[in-house]
Parts: C-alpha cells; sequence; structure tokens
C-alpha cells in the first residue's frame, strides 16, 4: 500500500507491503541506514527512531504503515548541517561510544528524553535509556554525555 | 612530545554518531543475491536425504548449496573440524546442512522453507561429565574419544602439602556459558573485484580469515581479500568464522555479489560462546594463612567443534589457583567434546572460570582462619621473580601486590565507615574482594607476532606518515591508540598520521584483535616501524619501512608435567564490590566497583577507562544476569528477551576505574593489555559480598536470585542444624 512519510524533512511516498517494519523502511526504502537492527524482539533498542518529535518508538516493532502521515527522525537528521546536534558532540567528547552499533538508538531516545525533561536527573536518564542495549561501554559515559549535551543545551542565564 | 596518555577523542566516533558508519549489513547494494542459511536444529543426526527440488522451482531461488558444493569443507582456528555445509551428520542445533541464495530475502526466506531434509536421530551426549565416561556417544567418531584435551599441571608435592596443611577446604564450582551478545549481528557481503574475491564483514583478524576462507573455496590467499566493515562489537565471538564462509561460498559458486545477514536467533544459535565449567577444588593452609597446597579437578564443555578449547583449557588449568605462589599444585584439566553449541573465546579466555574458583576458596580459607580477605591475599599473591606451577618464572613486572594494595586503599577510603545494618528492611548489603591475573598476548609456543609499515612523506623534513597494520578495531579503538604511538614517535601531529588497517590486501598482518594484545603487540610493530622509517628517511625518494615484531619466545607446556614457559606478560586487577541482596526474593543489585589495573602506561586514559566500565558491565552480566540455557543441546535464551544483558538500571552508579602505570619491561611506552581484566576475578568478589551481606555462598554461575535464596535457605538451615545440635 502507498504510505506517505516524511523523514528528516523529506516526504517519502513508497509502496510497501503492509507487513513491511518501519525500521527496514528506513534502512531499504529511505536508503537511512543509521537506524539498525539488532535483535527483532523490541529488546536492544538500536533501532530507536523519533515519531513526531516527541515520542520515541522502537522501530523494528512498528509497522511502516503506522508511520503514514507522521514525522520520523533519524539520526542522520539530527546534525544540522555540518553542525553536530549537541546530543552528537556530547558522545563524542564524553566517550559515549566504542563499537557505535547502539548509538543512534542511544542518541534518538535521548533526544526524545532531553524534549521532555531538558534537565533530566540521572536516574531519569538511567530509567530513559533503560530499553537500549550497550555492550561495549558500561554506560557510565553514555550517562555523562546525556548529563552534558543537557547542559549545553539549557538556556543559559540572563546577566541583570 | 604528550600523545601518550593523552585522551584524544575518537576519530570514528563522528560517523558513529551522524548514522554516516557502514556495518556489514548497510553493505547491501541493488542486484545483490541474498543468502539464507538453514539450521539443523537437531542436536545430533544423520543427514539421510537433501531434496531441494521444490525450492529451487521457486521464482527467484538461484541456487540450492549443499556440502557437495564446498570445495574444501573444513574450517576452524586450531583443529580444521567444522563443516561449511555439514555431509553426513549434524552435531548441534546450529549446524548449517544448506543455503539458499536467491534475488531477495524473502524469496530466499520461501526457498528455505520449501528445502526438505530427512534426518536420523543419534544418541546424543549434552553433559561433558557423561561425554567423557566409556560408551559415551561420540561426536566425532572418527576421533574415538570424546576428550578434545587432559592438561595434567604438577608441581611438588600435594600429599605432603595437604599433610602439613592446618585447614583443609573443598569445593565445587559450576559456571554457565555466556553469549557475547555483540550488538550488530552477523552479516557479511562478498562480490569479485576482477578476479579477486572480496569478502566484506567483521572479524577479528583479518589474514586468520582469509586463510580459512582461501581454503574453504579452494583459491591462493593472493585471489581473496578480506575486508572489514564498521565492527559493532566482537568480544572473541568473531574469532571463528560464521556468515563470511557461506557468503564467500555463494558469491564464488555462483559469481554474483551476495549478501547473508543473521537476525539474532541465528546469530546467538550460530557462534560460539564461552566454555562452561565444573570444577572441584581441594585448598590446604597453614594456620597463618599460606596456602600450601591445591588440587583440582576441571571439565569443561567444548561443544560440538574444537575451535579455541584447547587453548582456553590451558589458560584455565595454569590458573586453577588463581594469582597466588603454591608450592605444591596439581591440576588436571579436561575438555571435551559434547552435542552443544561450541565454546570458544570470550574475553578472559578460561580465566574468569578458573577465578570462579580459585578466588571464591581464598576467601573462605581466609573466612575459616579469621583472616582478613585481603591479608591472606597479600601473603600469597605472586612476586616478582616467583615461580608458576609450570615452574617457569613469572614475566618481569609482576604487580600483583601493588594492585591489591591500592584496591585495598581505595576501598577503604570510598565503602568506610560501613552505614549500621537496618534489621527491618529484607536487603543486605555486603563487601567483597578478589585479585585477578591473565596473560597478554598468545600462549604455549605459539609464535606470536606483529607485522606494520610505516611510510614516510615530506620534503625536507617528516611531515606525513601512513601506517599499515592489519587489525581489527572492533570498537575498542585500536586504531586511534597506533596512530598516537606513530605520532608520538615520530613527533608529529596526529592528523598528519593515517592508518590503514581494514583490508587483508593493503596492510600487513597485525594479528589477532584478541587476548588484549593489540596495544602490547600492534604497538610495538607500529613503534618498531616507524623508528626503521624514521632512521632511513630520504625526502626525494620517500621511505618505507615494514617490521615483524616477536615478544619473547614462549613454550609448549608438557603434556604430562604442564611444565614449560607459557607466557610473555600477565596483566594484573584487584576489585571490591558492594552488593545489596534482598534476602526475600534473591534480587542482588552490584552497588559500588572499584576495578584496579596496572595498565603499564594508559596511551589513551579516555578508553583504557572505557574499556574498564565496558568490561564490568559484561561482568555483571557473567556473574547475576546472563543465563544461557540450553537442555538437551536445545537453545532456550536465543532472544535478548530471555538473555538478559544488564541495562543503565542493573549497572552501578558508582565504578571507579583506577589505572595504574608500573611499566612493562616489553610493552611500547610500557603499556600492557587489559580490556580483559576487569572480567577475571569479578564474579567471585561479588560472591564474597553476597556471602558478606547473607552468610550464604553461591557456587553456581551465573547467581540468579533463585540460586542466592537456595544458597540462604541452606545457610540458614545448616545454622539451625548446627544450634539443634548444641542444645545439650
Amino acid at each position: 500500500m502507498i504510505i506517505r512519510v516524511t523523514v528528516n524533512g523529506t516526504e517519502f511516498v513508497r509502496d510497501v507491503e503492509p507487513r513491511t517494519l518501519l525500521a527496514y523502511f528506513l534502512r531499504e526504502h529511505c536508503g537511512l541506514t543509521g537506524t539498525h537492527v539488532g535483535c527483532d524482539s523490541s529488546s536492544c533498542g538500536v533501532c530507536v527512531v523519533a515519531i513526531d518529535g516527541d515520542r520515541a518508538v522502537k522501530s523494528c516493532t512498528m509497522f511502516a504503515v503506522q508511520a503514514d502521515g507522521h514525522e520520523i527522525t533519524t539520526v542522520e537528521g539530527l546534525a544540522q548541517g555540518a553542525a553536530l546536534h549537541p546530543l552528537q558532540q556530547a558522545f563524542w567528547d564524553c566517550h559515549g561510544l566504542q563499537c557505535g552499533y547502539c548509538t543512534p538508538g542511544m542518541l534518538m531516545a535521548s533526544y526524545v528524553l532531553l524534549k521532555h525533561h531538558p534537565n533530566p536527573s540521572e536516574p531519569e536518564i538511567r530509567e530513559a535509556l533503560a530499553g537500549n542495549l550497550c555492550r561495549c561501554t558500561g554506560y557510565q559515559n553514555i550517562i555523562t554525555s546525556v548529563q552534558q549535551a543537557a547542559a549545553e543545551m539549557s538556556p543559559q542565564p540572563v546577566e541583570a | 612530545m604528550t600523545l601518550i596518555g593523552t585522551s584524544v577523542a575518537r576519530p570514528d566516533a563522528r560517523d558513529k554518531v551522524t548514522g554516516a558508519a557502514r556495518y556489514p549489513a548497510d553493505l547491501v547494494r541493488p542486484g545483490m543475491a541474498h543468502a539464507k542459511a538453514i539450521f539443523a536444529h537437531r542436536t545430533h543426526a544423520r543427514i539421510v536425504r537433501i531434496d531441494s527440488t521444490r525450492a529451487r522451482a521457486l521464482p527467484g531461488v538461484l541456487a540450492v548449496l549443499t556440502a557437495a558444493d564446498v570445495p574444501y569443507n573444513r574450517y576452524g582456528l586450531i583443529s580444521s573440524d567444522q563443516e561449511v555445509l555439514c555431509s553426513e551428520r549434524v552435531r548441534y542445533v546450529g549446524d548449517r546442512v544448506a543455503l539458499v541464495v536467491a534475488t531477495n530475502a524473502d524469496v530466499a526466506a520461501a526457498g528455505a522453507a520449501l528445502v526438505e531434509i530427512e534426518y536420523e536421530d543419534l544418541p546424543a551426549v549434552t553433559d561433558p561429565l557423561a561425554a567423557l565416561l566409556p560408551g559415551a556417544p561420540l561426536v566425532h567418531p572418527d576421533l574415538a574419544t570424546n576428550l578434545l584435551l587432559h592438561q595434567p599441571i604438577r608441581k611438588g608435592d600435594v600429599e605432603r602439602g595437604f599433610a602439613e596443611a592446618d585447614v583443609i577446604l573443598e569445593g565445587t564450582f559450576t559456571t554457565s556459558w555466556q553469549e557475547h551478545a555483540y550488538l550488530q549481528p552477523d552479516a557479511a557481503v562478498a562480490y569479485y573485484e576482477g578476479d579477486t574475491l572480496v569478502v566484506e564483514t567483521a572479524g577479528q583478524w583479518l589474514h586468520e580469515d582469509r586463510r580459512q576462507l582461501a581454503a574453504i573455496v579452494g583459491v591462493s590467499e593472493d585471489a581473496l581479500i578480506v575486508r572489514y566493515a564498521k565492527i559493532g562489537g566482537a568480544f572473541g565471538g568473531r574469532e571463528d568464522l560464521s556468515v563470511q564462509t557461506l557468503a564467500a561460498l555463494a558469491t564464488w559458486k555462483l559469481k554474483r555479489p551476495t549478501v547473508l545477514v543473521w537476525n539474532r536467533e541465528e546469530a546467538i544459535v550460530g557462534h560460539h560462546k564461552r566454555h562452561p565449567f565444573h570444577i572441584t577444588t581441594r585448598w590446604g593452609a597453614k594456620r597463618d594463612g599460606t596456602i600450601i597446597a591445591v588440587e583440582t579437578r576441571s571439565v569443561a564443555d567444548g561443544g560440538a567443534y574444537a575451535s579455541t578449547s584447547i587453548e582456553v583449557l590451558k589458560c584455565a588449568a595454569i590458573f586453577a589457583h588463581g594469582p597466588y605462589r603454591v608450592p605444591n599444585v596439581a591440576t588436571d584439566a579436561y575438555v571435551t567434546y559434547t552435542n552443544n553449541v561450541p565454546s570458544g573465546a570470550f574475553r578472559g579466555f578460561g580465566t574468569p572460570q578458573a577465578h570462579w574458583a580459585a578466588e571464591s576458596m581464598i576467601t573462605r580459607i581466609a573466612n575459616a582462619l579469621e583472616i582478613d580477605p585481603i591479608d591472606i591475599r597479600r601473603k600469597n599473591l605472586y612476586r616478582e621473580g616467583d615461580t608458576e606451577a609450570t615452574r617457569s618464572v613469572l614475566p618481569p613486572g609482576v604487580s600483583a601486590l601493588p594492585v591489591l594494595e591500592r584496591c585495598a586503599a581505595e576501598a577503604r577510603a570510598r565503602f568506610e565507615p560501613r552505614p549500621p545494618a537496618d534489621s527491618s528492611s529484607t536487603k543486605r548489603r555486603g563487601l567483597g574482594i578478589a585479585s585477578g591475573i591473565k596473560n597478554v598476548g598468545y600462549s604455549f609456543g605459539y609464535p606470536d607476532q606483529s607485522t606494520a609499515t610505516v611510510e614516510l612523506i615530506g620534503s625536507a623534513r617528516i611531515e606525513r606518515a601512513v601506517v599499515r597494520i592489519g587489525v581489527a578495531d572492533v570498537g575498542q579503538g585500536v586504531s586511534l591508540i597506533l596512530r598516537q604511538i606513530v605520532a608520538e614517535k615520530l613527533e608529529l601531529p596526529l592528523r598528519s598520521v593515517a592508518i590503514v588497517h581494514e583490508d587483508s590486501a593493503q596492510a600487513p598482518n597485525g594479528g589477532s584483535a584478541s587476548a588484549s594484545r593489540l596495544t602490547f603487540m600492534a604497538g610495538r610493530a607500529v613503534h618498531a616501524a616507524a623508528a626503521a622509517a624514521q632512521a632511513n628517511f630520504n625526502a626525494r625518494t620517500g621511505t618505507s619501512a615494514t617490521v615483524q615484531f616477536r615478544p619473547k619466545p614462549t613454550t609448549a607446556i608438557d603434556r604430562i608435567t604442564g611444565e614449560g614457559d607459557p607466557n610473555y606478560c600477565y596483566g594484573y586487577v584487584a576489585q571490591a564490590v558492594e552488593v545489596e541482596v534482598d534476602i526475600t526474593t534473591g534480587l542482588t543489585q552490584v552497588l559500588r566497583i572499584i576495578s584496579v589495573h596496572d595498565v603499564g602506561r594508559a596511551i589513551n586514559r579516555q578508553q583504557v577507562e572505557g574499556q574498564i566500565e565496558g568490561c564490568l558491565a559484561q561482568a555483571v552480566g557473567y556473574a547475576l544476569t546472563e543465563n544461557f540455557v540450553s537442555r538437551e543441546g536445545a537453545i532456550l535464551t536465543p532472544h535478548f528477551s530471555t538473555y538478559l544483558l544488564p541495562t543503565t538500571l542493573d549497572m552501578p552508579t558508582e565504578i571507579y576505574p583506577i589505572i595504574m602505570e608500573l611499566a612493562d619491561p616489553q610493552g611500547p611506552y610500557g603499556a600492557r593489555g587489559m580490556s580483559e581484566m576487569p572480567l577475571v576475578p569479578f564474579a567471585p568478589a561479588v560472591a564474597a559480598a553476597i556471602y558478606d551481606a547473607t552468610g550464604a555462598w553461591v557456587n553456581d554461575l551465573p547467581m540468579t536470585p533463585e540460586r542466592i535464596l537456595d544458597a540462604i535457605d541452606a545457610a540458614r538451615e545448616r545454622l539451625t542444624t548446627a544450634a539443634a545440635a548444641a542444645v545439650p
């Protein structure tokens, strides 16, 4: 069936099989391989994307047709041209990744978290990322990265 | 120059945070054929008949390949005992029997469902102890035994040692499989560039992969290139070949580009695991805590194929008594074939299993003698110049004791004073400590080497350098480490040093990304090549130097006595942990970890800390959550919904990675390997903390809530019985 999905600001009109999962739609129909697939059972979170800017979903457990008419943000949509998003910069600076396979999902889950909670506490960050597995870092630097990005993004106090 | 020790940020991170990084499954191009492997899903069976008529009739199916299509149907890292596609017999559920190649993935899957395979089930053996009994079903009948290796080690006279002991304790311990769970499932693409077959994939050793793949398709190694895409973790799990063999075979046979991507279930069923061990051990000590005799019998489950089992077993054997100077040692270690999933390399390589028993035992000895667990370690830890159970002198740079002292000091500073226990709560807190040792680099007479080329470019002076060395950057960041070393040596800014490391045709053999060896071995190779090129620098012609680095040679250990000189370098670790146990549910949370490591020299401090923290997450899983279940050869935990990796909520919020830099005499700038060390003694440190909290020892890994509750109940029963017996 024909669906119309806006991905990172670009509209994709595609004829997809109803069983096509959103993750594979993004990877195969839109050519956006930054969204990874790791478990097929909604356990690992490497496929997390944002829907309508404010909801994090595991794109391996959502059908592409369910995204019809919606806006999807993937990891490829975070940077503004050459300027990295503060979360991307923070994951780089704070060594929040090693192999990098979980990173897109971590970034997108964190992106949605910061939309709702611009200054999350450490327990709130841990809670928000509990559905995202990382096998390399032990999470410590990922938490630090999100904290640094939150500090970077929060409005600076205006001097009197 | 100040590049050594500097936390230079990872240059590969930019692509990884933007989604531009390409992992193997991202390399699929239009027009590629898609392959689907058919797994046996039988524990042990004879293949009676394979009928692919219906599958081949399906539009879009290009071929159904079986054993008859494989030019050389044998592979393996040490023994070539595994078939690419099974010919007559399947030996475990993950054996591959046929490969369907089709125009797209859906057709390949549909075709696979149409292949009819008739099996005759054979008696299976899935218990390693039973596998050693006479009359047990044979996994490889041509070998006439299931025994892969029996490695004895004898030093001194254990009977005399036990006769002189004031206390003797015995314990039986088990460990289970551990799944690597690298997040990027196995995937490979293969294609031809001219007459050269190219396999693009993830792995741990380009040139070894090339050797095995070239043999399988019957071409010379020059006619095959292995290229690594970005690698989504490895941890030992990509040492054995998996999908690469099948993608290469399909492309060689059909002469068209092919891709094979495994899903998570296929990845878990299809590749090897950490060895389960069954260990019985007896320790004798003098009243002052001096350990004088250790006798151990351990049996490891090697699974259906040899993989690296014999080397894992030897590593477990030489550390059966932990990192301690023991005058009388008798060890008998066995590894057997069974019809279970194969066991092989996994971060720690036999040493976490050995330490599970040894570190638990030394704490129990300390408790029996009412000695502090730190004091008993202080008394018995290896010193410089000490002799191993193999009767060789330890490689110089023995830092077990300073590492323990630092850990003890950190624990005093961070864990004390301990808050008073709240008896109204069901939660109990406890502290545990453990020490560990593991080899860096290949052992037992293997001619370990690393070869690098450094090319220099410049007009009047050296302006740029290109480093060529075939090494796998599995995520650990070795490509940056090697650039830092060369930039330091040549006094160049980091940006002026490039590295080519992911193509077997473009870089010499740097050796495997395993045994914590690349910083040490590849570091020495690139340093030496840079020095050689620098010495001969000629601005007009340009300069290139290729150097092979070899460490101090090791020797095989004797098959009867274990005598030999097994290793050229060791890493030392000590850990202190605090846990909280809910005594009504058994649920246990690790609250704080201190992990102390002598890394010789931290080339990149941020990356060393990252290795420690990441390895600790795998250690928390090994100790508590990762319960790989196999019943009669069937894998019951083939998904992350049942095989539970630690999450952000399982990891403690307080982790203290402590780096000590006591220079290794052989390592580059004094560096020694460290990336496996946090896993080595962690589980027994947690067990000691659980004992401290509850008075109960757990003997089996992982320490699931059920096992912890059982242990608490058993400890309570013993107390009640003892109290009843005391009543006059």
